[in-house]
C-alpha cells in the first residue's frame, strides 16, 4: 500500500463526507436571506464545488495524466 | 416590530428575549464591513492569480523548462487532494459550530470549534511538509515564485484564521457572546469559509490545471 494510495483513499472518503455535508447544509440554509446567510450560501456552494474538484482529481478526470 | 421578527420561522437568531434594535443596526454595518474586507481580499488574490495565469501563458511548456534543459516537476497532486479535504472539512466543522451556537448548544459549539482549529492547524502542517519536500524554490523559477507567493499568502490567511478562531473560542468561553449577539462568531465563520474557497482556486491552478 503506497502513500499515494492512502492519501487518495482518505481524500476520497473525506471528499464524499464533506461534499454531502456541505450540500445538505446548503439546502438547509437555502431559505435564509440575511446578508451573512447569502454570503455563507455562496461560500458553501464553492466549497462543495471544491469537493467535486477533488473527486474528479482522484478519479483522474482532472489533473496530470 | 420585534413580535413580527420573533414570529418568523426562519429567524432563529431573533427568538431570544434580548432583541436590541440598536445592536442589530450596528451589526448590519459591521457585516457590510467584513463582506467588503472579504471582497478586497478576493481582489488581492485575483491580482496574483492573474499574474500567475499571465506567466503561465507566456511560456510554451508548463511546468517550464529550466536553462539547464530539464522540465520542472509537477506538484504532488495526491497529497494536495488530502490536504484540501482537511481544509474543506474544517469549513464544514466551522459551519456546524456556528449552527450549534445559534441553537444554544454551547458544548457542541466548542467541540466543533476545536475540531476546526485542529483541522486548520493540520492543513498548515501539511503545507509546511509540502514546502519542505517540494523540489522547486521561490527564486528558482516563475513557477516557484508564483507557487510560494500564492500558497504562502493563503497559508498566512489560514494562520490568521486559526489565531482568530482561538480568540473567538476564548471570548465565547468568557461570555462575550450571547444567544442573539454574536457578530464576532459570524465574522470568524465567514472568514474561515472564505479561506476555504480561496484554496479551491489555488488547488485547481497549481495541481489540476
Amino acid at each position: 500500500m503506497t502513500a499515494v494510495f492512502v492519501e487518495k483513499g482518505l481524500a476520497l472518503i473525506g471528499a464524499i463526507v464533506v461534499g454531502v455535508t456541505t450540500t445538505v447544509q446548503l439546502r438547509n440554509d437555502w431559505k435564509n436571506n440575511f446578508l451573512d446567510d447569502q454570503v455563507t450560501k455562496l461560500l458553501l456552494g464553492l466549497m462543495a464545488f471544491g469537493c467535486v474538484l477533488v473527486l474528479l482529481a482522484i478519479f483522474g478526470v482532472l489533473g496530470p495524466s | 416590530m420585534a413580535t413580527t421578527i420573533i414570529s418568523s420561522p426562519d429567524a432563529v437568531r431573533f427568538r431570544y428575549d434580548d432583541v436590541d434594535h440598536a445592536y442589530h443596526e450596528q451589526r448590519e454595518n459591521r457585516l457590510t464591513g467584513i463582506v467588503l474586507f472579504l471582497v478586497s481580499d478576493v481582489v488581492l488574490f485575483s491580482m496574483f492569480i492573474f499574474a500567475y495565469c499571465y506567466l503561465r501563458s507566456s511560456v510554451p511548456n508548463w511546468p517550464p523548462i529550466t536553462q539547464g534543459g530539464h522540465q520542472l516537476p509537477r506538484f504532488d497532486t495526491a497529497f494536495a487532494e488530502f490536504n484540501s479535504i482537511v481544509l474543506f472539512g474544517s469549513g464544514a466543522t466551522m459551519h456546524f459550530a456556528m449552527e450549534s451556537w445559534k441553537h444554544t448548544n454551547r458544548p457542541a459549539f466548542f467541540r466543533w470549534l476545536i475540531a476546526t482549529i485542529i483541522l486548520g492547524a493540520g492543513f498548515l502542517g501539511g503545507q509546511a511538509y509540502e514546502y519542505s519536500t517540494v523540489s522547486i524554490t521561490w527564486a528558482g523559477s516563475t513557477m516557484g515564485a508564483a507557487f510560494f507567493t500564492l500558497t504562502g499568502m493563503h497559508g498566512f490567511h489560514v494562520l490568521v484564521g486559526v489565531i482568530f478562531l482561538c480568540i473567538l473560542g476564548l471570548q465565547a468561553q468568557a461570555g462575550v457572546y450571547t444567544g442573539s449577539k454574536y457578530f464576532g462568531l459570524t465574522a470568524g465563520t465567514l472568514y474561515w469559509h472564505f479561506v476555504d474557497v480561496i484554496w479551491v482556486a489555488l488547488f485547481f491552478l497549481f495541481y489540476l490545471w
